[in-house]
């Protein structure tokens, strides 16, 4: 599912709360872009090793960011991103979301309205979509939490699912459909 | 069939032990053994591969012609990484049980029995004998699974004997002949203990 060059991309703007907004990523955001990608607290459940330097950072936004299908920069009132939020197509029905936080936002809600924001538009974005999931490390319990306030299923514990930076882990799935109601 | 093949061949020859373990069912089981398919299985194959009984959960049509299934098994069988033809004690196959990687660390098992054989513990066996052998043979596989239609009560039994663990059920997860279906998650790791 190739979109749009970004420019074309509809901003969304925030739930009823109004503190989020989702916009393309750009490299002017790397500085921002630093503060999460070089947290080893933020990295521990992403497939990505911690960014260690500018180039590195830039680099990957270009290559990655850029580049990918389906990706927002989460952005407070002041338009600088805390971190993103990415929809990547599993087959021809099925859509994973990810989603990233700097460590200093979270335990506020954020990732919950980005997440939330998400869901609510996809369906009409994608309409050949029928499920949306999401895989979740069985040790990340806040992933779980946001999923779960947004109105996601809890479907099980996949076992032995993923190989991630040298072991193999348990996963959650998640997943929401058309259909589902949104918390 | 290669060296490789003779031998999966005979690693799959099921022994007494296997016997004794499936002695549960009311019924004396049928002995059965799995061995590599080959072309000259073609007529025995198209028995079950043209059954709509057979193809109900499978995403593929039953086969309507001989060479459109002599077509599956040069394409699709005889180049398949594991892929075992169902034997009863006559040598000829009827059924089909196969290992598909899906990734690096997980593969998914699938299985087809000719309706006539259903009911006797056949598939179970069948899943059985893999299940015992599967991670030995590929040490890199942490994790075997399957994906069985939340209508297809029948193969979700054959798992759960064996000692599957059914881990949730997967809403809206694929189209089976166009219909949007649920599928039932399970999945068995070399860690597990078989039933």
């Amino acid at each position: 599912m190739e979109m749009d060059s970004h420019e074309t991309q509809p901003i969304m703007t925030s739930s009823p709360q109004g503190r989020i907004s989702l916009r393309p990523m750009t490299l002017s955001d790397v500085d921002d872009y630093m503060v999460w990608a070089t947290d080893p607290k933020v990295a521990r459940f992403c497939s990505w090793e911690t960014c260690k330097s500018r180039d590195e950072g830039i680099k990957y936004i270009t290559d990655s960011v850029l580049t990918h299908p389906w990706l927002r920069a989460i952005c407070l009132e002041d338009d600088r991103p805390i971190g993103y939020i990415l929809i990547m197509p599993v087959d021809k029905i099925r859509k994973e979301i990810g989603y990233v936080l700097a460590r200093k936002y979270w335990g506020k809600g954020f990732a919950t309205e980005a997440v939330r924001l998400v869901t609510a538009e996809i369906f009409k974005e994608f309409p050949e979509i029928e499920r949306l999931e999401a895989l979740v490390d069985v040790e990340n319990v806040g992933s779980q939490r946001v999923l779960e306030k947004v109105g996601f299923t809890r479907e099980g514990v996949m076992r032995r699912f993923y190989f991630m930076k040298g072991s193999v882990r348990d996963m959650i799935m998640f997943s929401f459909l058309p259909s589902d109601p949104l918390k | 069939m290669s060296q490789k093949e003779i031998n999966q061949e005979n690693s799959m020859e099921m022994d007494s032990q296997s016997m004794i373990k499936s002695a549960v069912n009311s019924s004396p089981p049928e002995k059965i053994h799995l061995r590599p398919m080959t072309l000259s299985d073609i007529d025995d194959f198209m028995v079950w591969a043209t059954d709509s009984n057979v193809t109900r959960f499978c995403t593929w049509e039953p086969y309507t012609s001989r060479e459109s299934a002599i077509a599956f098994i040069n394409d699709v069988v005889l180049p398949h990484p594991w892929l075992r033809a169902i034997c009863l004690d006559n040598d000829r196959p009827i059924g089909s049980i196969s290992v598909t990687p899906v990734d690096k660390i997980r593969g998914e098992i699938g299985y087809v029995i000719g309706s006539k054989y259903w009911g006797k513990g056949i598939a179970t066996e069948a899943v059985r004998l893999v299940a015992e052998e599967i991670f030995k043979e590929k040490p890199e596989m942490e994790r075997l699974e399957a994906l069985v239609d939340v209508d297809n009560v029948g193969s979700q039994k054959v798992l759960e004997k064996v000692g599957f663990v059914k881990e949730g059920v997967m809403r809206n997860f694929m189209y089976l002949k166009g219909n949007i279906r649920d599928m039932v998650m399970f999945s068995l790791l070399p860690s597990d203990s078989l039933h």
